[in-house]
C-alpha cells in the first residue's frame, strides 16, 4: 500500500461519519423509491401460500408469473429506481462541495461549515459533473462497440474463446479509462473547493495535465478500484451460499457490500483531495495557489502590515 | 443367354441388399418415396451440385396429374416469404430480423427436371406459392405430368440441382467449415386429405414429407467427419484430396447430413427393448466438457421414452454439436441425427445441453415416427414433445430444478413451459397452422408451452398414467403415418376411456384462458348477534369462501380448506358457473383456503390469487421488497461515478 492509499483511507476513516451520512441517505431514498413495489407486492404476496416458494428458495418461474401479473409492472417499478438513482446523484453533488473541504482542511467541519461549503460548490460541482459525461459517454459507447466486436469474434473467430478474452480485456482497458477520466474530475473538484476556482475549463485543463503526471496516484486510483471490486465479489459469493430463508444475515452482508462500495467512493475522492492539499509544497513555483488561496494572503498580510509603520 | 440374365438380376439384388445395409425384413412405414441422390460438395463456394433420382409410388388411391415440391433453401433470399415474415415477426435465430446480409443468401436451383421416361419439364416447372401468394417465394414448384400416374403405379423423377448454403440459419448452413445440410434437396409435397400439401417455407414453420428410403452419395473433402440420417454403408478416399461416402437410410421421411474437419468422433451404444442401438456424438474439441453431459442425458431420455411410448426402431442415432457462432444450426431433429447446443463455458447448473438433447430425441418420436404435419399442426409435433421434455427432464433432473438447479436460484421445466405460455394464453389457438400465428412469440408460446400446460393439467384431471398410456396408444397407432389432431383426441378418449373431447375443444380449439381466483374469504361466528365472549371449542364459526371464475376456461375446481384445529377439507365444484360459494359451519375457524392444492392445473395463468391465508405472511414480500431497496441502492452507487 502507497503513502498516499494509507493516508487517504486514514482520512476516510477520521471522517467516516460522512461514509455513514451517505450510506443511511442511499437507504432511505431507495427504501422511499421501492414502497411502492412494496405495497404492490404486499397485495399480491402476503395472503397467498404460492408466496412460500420465494421464501424458501428463488424459482425463476414463480417471479416470472409474478411480474407477469397486470398489476405488478416491471417498468413502473423501475422508473421510480431511476428517479431514485438520480435523486442521490443530485444529493452527491450537493454534498461533494462539504465533503472535498472535509477532506482538503481534514478537520471536523461544523454543520453549517459543511453545508456552506456544499452550497457555494454545488452549482460547480453540478456543472463538471455534466461535462464528465462526455467522456464517460464516449467509454460506454466504447463498450458497446467492445461488446459488439467481441460478440462477432465469440461468432465468426477460428477460436470459440477470443471473444471472450477479448470482451474482458476490452472491458478492462474501459474500466482503467474511466478510472482516469474519474480521477481528472477528482482532481479538478478537489482544485475548485481548494482554491475556489470558477473558471471550469481551465480548472479541467489543469487537472488533466495534473492527472496524468500523477502516475502513483492514479495507481491509488486502480488499487482502490480493485478492493471494490474484490469487496463486492467477496460480498456476493457469501451472500450466495447463505440458505434462501436467511433472509436478515442476506441482507447485512449485502448492506455491508453497500458501505464499502461507498466507502471505496470517497476513498477515491480522499486520494485526490489529499493530491490537491500537497500541490503547494510540491510545486517548485508556485503560480496560482498562493495567489488565490486564502492562508498565503493572510502571511502576505502579516509581513506587509508592519512596513508602513 | 437366360442363364446370364438371370446372373445378372441376382447380382442387381445383392448389389442393392447390400446398398441397403442394415435393412429391415419388413417396412415399418408405408414407402411412398425413393431418393437416390449423388452430389459433390464444394466447400469453398459451399455449394453442392447433385442428381437426384426420386421413385414416387402412387399410393393414394386416385390418378396424379401433377407434383409440388419443396426448395426450402431458397427461403433465405431477400425477397421469399420467409426472409419477410423473419423480419416482420420474428423467428428463433437472434440474429436474423436485423436486416438482410448476404452471407444468409441460399438457394436451390433445379438445373434439369425430367420425368424418366416421358421427357424433359424443365420449362412446364412453375413456382407457386399456395399460403400468402407472394409471387417472389420460390420455395414451391409444381410440375405437371406428361402422362398421369394411375394408383399403384410409380414415377421417376431425375432432378439435377445446385444446392447454395447459406451461412448457418434456421438450421441449415456452413460456419467456417462445418456443414449442416437440412432441407437441402428438392422434395416433393404429401399427398395428404385427399390434396396435395405443400406449403411455403415460413419463417416459423418446420416440415411435413412423405416416408420412403434414401441412398445419398457425397464426395467432399478428404478426412472430413461425416455424419447423416440412417447409416454409413460405403466410404472410400479418391485420392485426390476427397472422399466419397454413401448412407442409407429407410422408413424416415427427410435426410440431413453435416461434415466438418475438426468434430470428434465419439461412440456409445445403448440396449432398449428394440435391441442395441448405437450413439455416434460428433463434438466440437472445444465442447468436449459438455459430451458426458449430452450422452447422459440422451440415454436417459433414450430410456424413458422406451418405457413410456414405445420402442426406438432405428439402429443408430447420431448428436451433431454445432461449432461456436453456429447455434443456429443446433437444437435440430432430423431423421436418427439430432443436433445439440453447448459453449466451451457452460456452467453444471444451467441445464441447456441436456434440455436440447432431451427434447430433441423426442422429435424422433413426434416428428420422425408419427410425423404430423408440422407446417398446419406444429403443436403435435412440438407441444406433444414439450410435454415429453417436461416429464422426462422432472423424471431425470428434479421437478423444480430440471432447467436450473443453482444455490441462487431454481427452475424447473413446467414453470418454464407455463411462463411461455401465460404472456401469449389468448392470442391463438393451439389449432392455428403455423404460419398464421400472431407472431413467433406466440407461435412458441402457445404451440411448445401451452400444449405441455394442457397435457399437464389433464393429468390432474385422469391422472399421470392415463396421459402416459393414452399418448402410448396414440404412438402405436400412428406411427409412420401422418395423423390430424382429430386422430390424437381420438386415441387419447379411446385409451383412456372417456370422452375428454369437451377439454380438447377448449385446449385445442379455443383461446379461452383459465384464472380462477379465491374472490373472498371469511371465518365469522355464527351466532354474531350474541354479544358474550367467543369460546374456543364452544363458539360455531360460519366460514365462506367464494371462488370466482375470471377466465373462460371451464375446468372443475377443487377447493382445500384449513381450520384452525389444523383439520382440511376438501370440497367441489363444477367450474361451470361464473363463481361458487363454499360453506361450512364448524367449531373451528377457517385459517387458509387454496383452489388447486395439488397445483396440477398449470393451464391457470395466475397461481398467486388461487389461494388465501386469513394471516398475513410478509416473508416473501420483505424478502422481494428488500432486494429490489438493494438493487436500487446500486443503482444509486453506480450512477455516483458521475458525482
Amino acid at each position: 500500500m502507497n503513502g498516499s492509499v494509507r493516508s487517504s483511507a486514514g482520512l476516510v476513516w477520521r471522517h467516516q461519519r460522512i461514509v455513514w451520512w451517505i450510506f443511511v441517505v442511499n437507504v432511505v431514498i431507495a427504501w422511499l423509491s421501492s414502497l411502492p413495489a412494496r405495497a404492490t407486492l404486499s397485495k399480491v404476496l402476503d395472503h397467498s401460500l404460492e408466496s412460500a416458494k420465494l421464501v424458501t428458495g428463488f424459482d425463476v418461474s414463480t417471479l416470472g408469473l409474478l411480474v407477469e401479473r397486470p398489476d405488478v409492472s416491471l417498468r413502473v417499478l423501475a422508473s421510480g429506481t431511476a428517479g431514485a438513482g438520480l435523486i442521490f446523484l443530485i444529493y452527491l453533488l450537493l454534498i461533494d462541495g462539504g465533503v472535498f473541504a472535509t477532506f482538503l482542511e481534514d478537520r471536523k467541519l461544523s454543520r453549517s461549515e459543511f453545508f456552506e461549503s456544499s452550497g457555494l460548490f454545488f452549482w460547480r460541482m453540478f456543472r463538471l459533473a455534466l461535462y464528465s459525461f462526455v467522456p464517460f459517454a464516449l467509454l460506454i459507447a466504447a463498450n458497446f462497440g467492445i461488446a459488439k466486436y467481441a460478440g462477432r469474434l465469440s461468432s465468426d473467430a477460428p477460436s470459440d474463446r477470443l471473444g471472450f478474452f477479448v470482451s474482458i480485456g476490452g472491458k478492462l482497458v474501459v474500466v482503467v479509462v474511466a478510472l482516469f477520466v474519474r480521477l481528472w474530475f477528482d482532481l479538478a473538484q478537489a482544485r475548485v473547493v481548494q482554491d475556489d476556482e470558477r473558471k471550469l475549463c481551465g480548472t479541467l485543463r489543469r487537472s488533466l495535465k495534473l492527472a496524468f503526471s500523477s502516475g502513483r496516484l492514479f495507481a491509488s486510483y486502480i488499487g482502490i478500484g480493485l478492493f471494490a471490486a474484490v469487496t463486492f465479489a467477496v460480498g456476493i459469493a457469501v451472500w450466495v451460499y447463505l440458505p434462501h430463508s436467511a433472509t436478515g444475515a442476506s441482507f447485512l452482508v449485502l448492506e455491508l457490500v453497500t458501505i464499502t462500495q461507498i466507502a471505496s467512493r470517497l476513498w477515491l475522492k480522499a486520494a485526490s483531495a489529499r493530491r490537491i492539499a500537497l500541490l503547494p509544497s510540491e510545486t517548485e513555483v508556485p503560480l496560482i495557489a498562493p495567489r488565490e488561496s486564502p492562508a498565503p494572503v493572510l502571511e502576505v498580510t502579516d509581513v506587509q502590515t508592519p512596513q508602513p509603520e | 443367354m437366360e442363364i446370364r440374365c438371370w446372373r445378372i438380376c441376382l447380382m442387381a439384388i445383392a448389389a442393392l441388399l447390400s446398398a441397403s445395409g442394415a435393412a429391415q425384413s419388413t417396412p415399418l412405414s408405408e414407402r411412398v418415396v425413393a431418393y437416390q441422390i449423388e452430389g459433390a460438395y464444394n466447400a469453398k463456394t459451399h455449394t453442392l451440385d447433385a442428381t437426384e433420382v426420386l421413385t414416387y409410388t402412387n399410393h393414394t388411391g386416385t390418378t396424379l396429374n401433377a407434383f409440388p415440391f419443396h426448395l426450402y433453401l431458397n427461403a433465405f433470399q431477400p425477397k421469399s416469404t420467409w426472409m419477410t415474415e423473419a423480419e416482420r415477426i420474428g423467428q428463433r435465430d437472434s440474429e436474423m430480423g436485423e436486416g438482410w446480409d448476404d452471407k444468409h443468401y441460399g438457394s436451390n436451383e433445379v438445373k434439369s427436371l425430367e420425368v424418366v421416361g416421358q421427357g424433359d419439364v424443365t420449362k412446364q416447372m412453375k413456382f407457386i406459392s399456395p399460403d400468402d401468394g407472394n409471387a417472389d417465394d420460390h420455395t414451391v414448384f409444381e410440375v405437371a405430368l406428361p402422362k398421369p400416374l394411375p394408383p399403384g403405379q410409380s414415377v421417376q423423377f431425375r432432378i439435377h440441382f445446385v444446392a447454395k448454403f447459406p451461412e448457418v440459419v434456421a438450421r441449415t448452413g456452413y460456419k467456417r467449415d462445418f456443414l449442416m445440410a437440412g432441407q437441402w434437396f428438392p422434395k416433393v409435397g404429401v399427398w395428404w386429405n385427399g390434396a396435395w400439401n405443400c406449403h411455403q417455407f415460413h419463417a416459423t414453420t418446420e416440415f411435413f414429407a412423405d416416408f420412403g428410403t434414401f441412398d445419398v452419395k457425397l464426395t467432399l473433402p478428404a478426412k472430413w467427419n461425416v455424419g447423416a440420417t440412417g447409416l454409413q454403408t460405403g466410404g472410400k478416399d479418391n485420392g485426390n484430396g476427397t472422399q466419397t461416402v454413401s448412407f442409407h437410410a429407410e422408413d424416415v421421411h427427410d435426410f440431413a447430413w453435416t461434415a466438418d474437419p475438426t468434430t470428434k468422433v465419439m461412440e456409445d451404444s445403448i440396449r432398449l427393448s428394440s435391441g442395441t442401438v448405437k450413439i455416434r456424438m460428433l463434438m466440437q474439441p472445444g465442447h468436449m466438457a459438455s459430451a458426458p453431459r449430452y450422452l447422459a442425458a440422451l440415454k436417459g431420455t433414450m430410456q424413458k421414452f422406451d418405457e413410456w411410448i414405445g420402442a426406438y426402431p432405428y439402429p443408430q442415432i447420431t448428436v451433431v454439436d454445432p461449432p461456436h457462432g453456429g447455434g443456429a444450426a443446433g437444437g435440430m431433429e432430423y431423421p436418427t441425427l439430432i443436433t445439440a447446443d453447448t459453449s466451451w463455458f457452460m456452467p453444471k447448473s444451467l441445464l441447456l445441453p441436456e434440455l436440447v438433447v432431451e427434447h430433441e430425441f423426442g422429435h424422433q418420436y413426434w416428428y420422425g415416427m408419427v410425423a404430423t404435419n408440422e407446417f398446419e399442426n406444429a403443436w403435435l409435433d412440438e407441444g406433444i414433445n414439450s410435454y415429453t421434455e417436461t416429464k422426462i427432464m422432472d423424471a431425470l433432473y428434479g421437478r423444480n430444478t430440471s432447467v436450473l438447479n443453482s444455490r441462487l436460484a431454481t427452475g424447473g421445466e413446467r414453470g418454464y413451459q407455463r411462463m411461455g405460455y401465460v404472456p401469449v394464453s389468448n392470442l391463438d389457438p393451439l389449432s392455428r397452422p403455423a404460419w398464421l400465428f400472431e407472431n413467433n412469440e406466440s407461435y412458441s408460446g402457445i404451440t411448445y408451452g401451452k400444449t405441455a400446460v394442457v397435457m399437464l393439467t389433464l393429468e390432474s384431471l385422469i391422472g399421470e398414467k392415463a396421459v402416459l398410456h393414452g399418448l402410448h396408444e396414440y404412438f402405436e397407432r400412428y406411427k409412420f403415418k401422418h395423423p390430424r389432431p382429430e386422430d390424437f383426441t381420438s386415441a387419447m378418449n379411446e385409451a383412456t376411456g372417456q370422452n375428454l373431447d369437451w377439454y380438447w375443444k377448449q385446449a385445442i380449439y379455443g383461446t379461452q384462458t383459465l384464472d380462477d381466483r379465491i374472490l373472498t374469504a371469511s371465518s365469522e361466528r355464527l351466532d354474531w348477534y350474541n354479544k358474550a365472549k367467543e369460546k374456543k371449542g364452544v363458539t360455531v364459526y360460519h366460514s365462506e369462501v367464494i371462488v370466482h371464475r375470471r377466465g373462460e376456461f371451464d375446468l372443475p375446481v377443487v377447493l382445500e380448506a384449513k381450520f384452525d384445529d389444523g383439520s382440511t377439507v376438501r370440497a367441489n365444484w363444477d367450474g361451470k358457473d361464473r363463481w361458487h360459494r363454499f360453506s361450512w359451519d364448524r367449531k373451528e375457524k377457517l385459517v387458509s383456503a387454496e383452489i388447486d392444492p395439488d397445483h396440477g392445473y398449470l393451464l391457470d395463468r395466475d397461481p398467486f390469487n388461487n389461494s388465501w391465508t386469513e394471516k398475513a405472511d410478509r416473508k416473501a414480500t420483505g424478502k422481494l421488497a428488500g432486494y429490489w431497496t438493494l438493487l436500487t441502492q446500486w443503482l444509486e452507487q453506480a450512477l455516483s461515478w458521475l458525482a
